[in-house]
């Protein structure tokens, strides 16, 4: 018992564990719910809320009305549940940095590559956000969505969205490293 | 257990596995691609093993159904994919 406390304070996990934790919530979500895990529907369910509300003639369009319908659907909730969980976890192994100093940006490799500044991990965050969202829409899912949750149902499309996730990948952080590779 | 109670949970529980294997943060995941830190494709792998194991067994006992699977559409998976690629090693998500 006292085990498996002090492994609970434990800050980071070998990936083998926090992956069977992970693995069963895929097994538990499609067992109880008949539902896939997932993340960036959620944003965009929540884009098209907001979309439809502000600008519904925009939004009035093939993908927003079928392909991901607007509204607070599963995988909203679950997401709400992800951001949480990432704090009760940062929480137990007494990370958690929300409102300390450097709370925006304490990562020394980040700071090493790109500089000190603060604004320029927001901007660079967001832009490479936009990036993500629009490539997860295009594939039919991120890297939980589709590479963990259409990989566990043996889907083709999920080995060929980490194939090519895993060659632009490799690509682009030679450009950004270079010689620091 | 109503449906939303159950993503709640399971939500809660893939937040706090991400923390733990410590993909929450930026150089997790660009050390993936420079190969110097393997974590992030040892937890995925664990994750489908584990979980393509447990479905597959259970759907062998005529336990579950699977739901609707991911569309395969070779072009867009996989130029979603090469996008995708640049946004993960740019913002660390």
């Amino acid at each position: 018992m006292k085990f498996i406390m002090n492994y609970l304070r434990k800050e980071t996990w070998s990936p083998y564990v926090a992956g069977i934790l992970l693995g069963i919530v895929g097994i538990l979500a499609v067992w109880l719910s008949n539902a896939l895990l997932g993340a960036s529907g959620a944003f965009e369910n929540l884009a098209g809320m907001i979309g439809k509300f502000a600008f519904p003639k925009v939004f009035d369009n093939m993908y927003f009305n079928y392909i991901m319908p607007p509204g607070i659907t599963y995988g909203v909730i679950l997401l709400i549940g992800v951001f949480f969980g990432g704090m009760i976890g940062a929480a137990t192994s007494k990370t958690l940095k929300w409102g300390k100093k450097d709370s925006s940006n304490d990562d020394a490799q980040w700071k090493r590559i790109f500089g000190p500044q603060t604004w320029k991990r927001w901007v660079l965050g967001f832009l490479g956000a936009i990036i993500l969202e629009y490539a997860a829409g295009i594939a039919g899912g991120c890297t939980s969505g589709l590479a963990i949750s259409g990989g566990m149902l043996l889907v083709p499309a999920a080995f060929l969205f980490i194939g090519g996730m895993f060659m632009s990948g490799i690509l682009t952080a030679l450009i950004i490293y270079r010689r620091r590779y | 257990m109503s449906t939303s109670a159950i993503a709640l949970i399971l939500g809660l529980a893939f937040g706090f596995a991400l923390n733990k294997a410590g993909l929450t943060k930026y150089h997790k995941i660009v050390n993936q691609f420079r190969f110097t830190d393997m974590s992030v494709l040892k937890f995925m792998m664990t994750a489908l093993v584990v979980a393509m194991i447990g479905l597959f067994g259970l759907r062998g006992l005529g336990l579950v159904t699977f739901p609707t699977v991911p569309a395969t559409y070779i072009v867009g998976n996989l130029a979603g994919g090469l996008l995708f690629g640049v946004g993960m090693a740019l913002t660390g998500y």
